[in-house]
């Protein structure tokens, strides 16, 4: 830095001829790339894992919402179809579909993800798989394709994420081996989410006040964002049905929109009582909302995409997967996200938009903190808490929201980080670049072969 | 003429003395501040087939901004390119590209500001660097020949006389453009020629007595090396520092210019109303001009604003 702070002085010293003479309506601004090479680094190469489309549903609240008569893969099938037909690819060159997905039985699960491929249209020679890591299915499914790119297995696959939790609530089926008994962290594996969320409100001294606040702001942000239409490019509305609960009569309707987001305040939140525990501070108010949703990303090698001439949104760089404590599951993205960002090069100070998933308030703020980020730059249209958590389809979704927020921000939005706590005990994270390297813009034609190549290198 | 978008902000352009239509341009990523840069070879072959006259013959990316680039005199391939992380690179056009840079030539120890091969002898060429010095380095060895230290801050030009093969002018943020002989052991003449920076000097093609210095007290002036208690010439008219001057290779009181003030001048510095002409076409600072040997009038400039312009005197260079 020091060196390219020396630069700037000398160039502006060309244009202030000398202290004196104070007419010089010209002022320095301080230079805001990143300190760590890499930031200002290109590396564009063909073998870099790209997405060139991230779709969603709308995220609808279990049991009362938009998708409460839907089946799972009704949801899936739209988006797998979008990210093709967006793209204009031939759905028999991708090839793998990998769904995150959490709480359904997972053979059940494995085929309706098969079926919902069939509904959208691709042939049967395309092989679909699930892939649960609980709360970070989606983002996983989006890093094993690239990882699965990465290695050479196929070039083009889809990333997705799929959860209905009208359909399959979270329960425990059987009974409990009584050996976790003997083992404290096994043991802790087995608390309700909302218990962790209290273990670290209290361990780390989160108050209700601050909880209640980053609800509020999440549901205004996401407010906002709806208002302004931000969602429109990332959501596909889903033509489906809803049953009256009372006359049992079915309605078809499209559903394109959020419904869970709320316009509330400090006040409101303040009145509803803790669920978890008697003094406890967390509340339905200030924890993510029980969704039906799906997600699917499409990625592909780069000289693949150019090839195509699909327009890139986004550059996988890394990702990883860490274990914290079960007990306190959600301090996840606090461990998880400096060490996605040190895979890719970075430093924190470089990341310029987050996709942290607001499990719970508690965990949320203290992540942040933890990590000192800059609230501006976290869950810009806001997060779970609003706009809700169908916990296999939120990684998908929070690329689809990230990349699509990175893309309306332009070229000072480089580097966006997701990340989210996992149940049992771990933290998932992933660095994606923007996707529209105007470093290569260029209006001149290259020439397919070096003509001038001297007699003897010919 | 056509206009070539660079990826980076362009800091320098040359025409190739040995195709017409070849140029040569050194890009800086972040206005040269911060990040990569690239050397860009075209071709304006109004021939070439497709919607575009312009084709990218090759392009060389590099760790660090390109301030400056030179073409060899003796190789029609050969180019060297002034680098920010203080080093010099030769490349080959007629090698792969996996066998560029030819030479990596680390001795500077800041930024190297400018590059210029020697057009009488054809074996030698100079860089001028931030680092105070000017280096004179020979292609066929792997180190300088010799070091010219004597600036006392940035030199930011350094040229050869285009008669005498031993004879070049540098250009120092000391406020002294220096006069130098490489058979002796200093510089042969010191001229404190502005109150401020000079930024860039040339020789005079036709008079090897003249010589031009370009200020960041926007002004050009034009000396005799025999006689430098005055110059013969002072060229004002642009608005901020004036960051490049040369001479024309055709017409012996012919000058260009660019400067911060974002324009491209042409002067003539025998006549009283100096100012010949003035393009406005660039919008951020320009700063890297030439002009072309084989076609009298071909003129080219880049600057900031990441494009390359190459038109004839008189013309409109936004012109398609």
């Amino acid at each position: 830095m020091e060196k390219a702070i020396n630069r700037q002085k000398v160039l502006l010293d060309h244009l202030r001829p000398s202290s004196s003479t104070d007419d010089s309506s010209l002022s320095a601004s301080a230079c805001a790339a990143g300190d760590s090479a890499a930031y200002a680094r290109t590396n564009v190469f063909g073998d870099d894992v790209v997405i060139v489309a991230a779709y969603r549903t709308p995220l609808c609240k279990a049991k009362r919402g938009g998708f409460k008569d839907t089946h799972a893969d009704d949801l899936l099938a739209p988006v797998l179809k979008a990210v093709i037909e967006k793209t204009n690819l031939n759905p028999k060159e991708v090839g793998d579909i990998v769904v995150g997905t959490v709480l359904a039985p997972g053979s059940q699960r494995a085929s309706e993800c098969r079926m919902a491929a069939f509904y959208a249209g691709f042939p049967e020679t395309v092989p679909v798989r699930t892939v649960n890591r609980q709360c970070s299915s989606g983002l996983q499914a989006v890093a094993d394709v690239a990882a699965s790119i990465r290695a050479g297995f196929y070039d083009i696959g889809i990333g997705a994420g799929l959860e209905s939790m009208t359909v399959n609530p979270m329960a425990w089926e059987g009974d409990v081996n009584p050996k976790v008994k003997i083992f404290e962290q096994a043991q802790n594996c087995l608390l309700p989410m909302g218990v962790t969320s209290e273990n670290v409100a209290h361990r780390f001294g989160v108050s209700r006040q601050e909880q209640d606040q980053a609800a509020v702001d999440s549901h205004r942000k996401a407010a906002a964002a709806t208002a302004a239409g931000r969602f429109k490019d990332e959501i596909i509305p889903v033509a489906t049905k809803i049953v009256d609960p009372k006359s049992g009569d079915e309605k078809p309707v499209t559903i394109s929109v959020d419904d869970g987001i709320r316009n509330t305040t400090l006040s409101d939140l303040a009145k509803l009582k803790p669920v978890f525990k008697k003094d406890g501070t967390t509340t339905a108010g200030n924890s993510s909302q029980v969704s039906d949703g799906a997600g699917a990303v499409l990625l592909m090698k780069r000289s693949v995409a150019d090839q195509k001439g699909i327009p890139i949104l986004g550059v996988f760089r890394s990702f990883v997967a860490v274990g914290v404590d079960p007990a306190i599951m959600g301090v996840g993205p606090a461990a998880a996200i400096p060490v996605a960002v040190k895979a890719a090069g970075l430093e924190l100070d470089d990341i310029d938009l987050f996709e942290i998933n607001e499990a719970f308030a508690s965990q949320f703020v203290y992540c942040r903190n933890k990590l000192g980020l800059d609230p501006e730059k976290i869950n810009v249209n806001g997060g779970a808490m609003a706009i809700g958590h169908p916990l296999g389809a939120t990684g998908a979704r929070c690329v689809a929201t990230l990349l699509h927020e990175m893309k309306r921000r332009g070229k000072d939005c480089r580097y966006g980080v997701i990340s989210m706590c996992i149940g049992t005990g771990m933290g998932a994270a992933a660095v994606f670049e923007r996707g529209d390297r105007t470093d290569e813009l260029c209006n001149a034609r290259k020439v397919e072969s070096l003509n001038f190549l001297s007699k003897d290198a010919r | 003429m056509p206009v070539f978008k660079t990826p980076f902000n362009g800091y320098s352009v040359k025409f190739s003395p040995f195709y017409e239509s070849r140029l040569a341009v050194a890009t800086s990523q972040n206005f040269g501040i911060l990040g990569n840069g690239r050397l860009h070879v075209i071709d304006l072959s109004p021939a070439a087939p497709g919607p575009t006259p312009i084709t990218e013959l090759v392009s060389f990316d590099t760790a660090d901004g390109v301030y400056d680039v030179a073409w060899s005199e003796s190789h029609d391939s050969l180019l060297v390119a002034a680098i920010a992380d203080g080093s010099v690179k030769l490349y080959d056009l007629a090698l792969p590209p996996t066998s560029n840079p030819l030479r990596s030539l680390h001795e500077h120890t800041r930024e190297v500001s400018s590059a210029d091969y020697n057009p009488t002898r054809r074996d030698s060429f100079l860089t001028a660097s931030w680092d105070d010095t000017v280096k004179l380095w020979t292609v066929d060895r792997p180190a300088s020949v010799r070091t010219f230290k004597e600036h006392a801050y940035c030199v930011y030009s350094a040229v050869w006389n285009p008669r005498h093969a031993d004879v070049f002018a540098s250009a120092s943020g000391d406020c002294t453009a220096r006069v130098w002989d490489v058979r002796e052991p200093g510089s042969t003449m010191i001229i404190p020629a502005h109150e401020f920076e000079i930024l860039s000097c040339d020789w005079n093609k036709y008079d090897d007595c003249v010589i031009a210095t370009a200020s960041v007290d926007k002004s050009i002036k034009v000396w005799d090396v025999r006689s430098i208690r005055a110059p013969i010439s002072v060229l004002n008219g642009h608005g901020y520092a004036v960051r490049k001057v040369k001479f024309s290779p055709h017409r012996q009181s012919l000058m260009m210019s660019c400067s911060y003030d974002m324009s491209v001048c042409l002067w003539d510095y025998m006549v009283e109303d100096a100012l010949v002409g003035r393009y406005d076409h660039h919008s951020e600072f320009a700063v890297g001009i030439d002009m072309s040997v084989l076609v009298e009038g071909l003129l080219a400039s880049t600057g900031w604003d990441e494009l390359v312009y190459v038109w004839q005197h008189g013309t409109d260079p936004r012109a398609p």
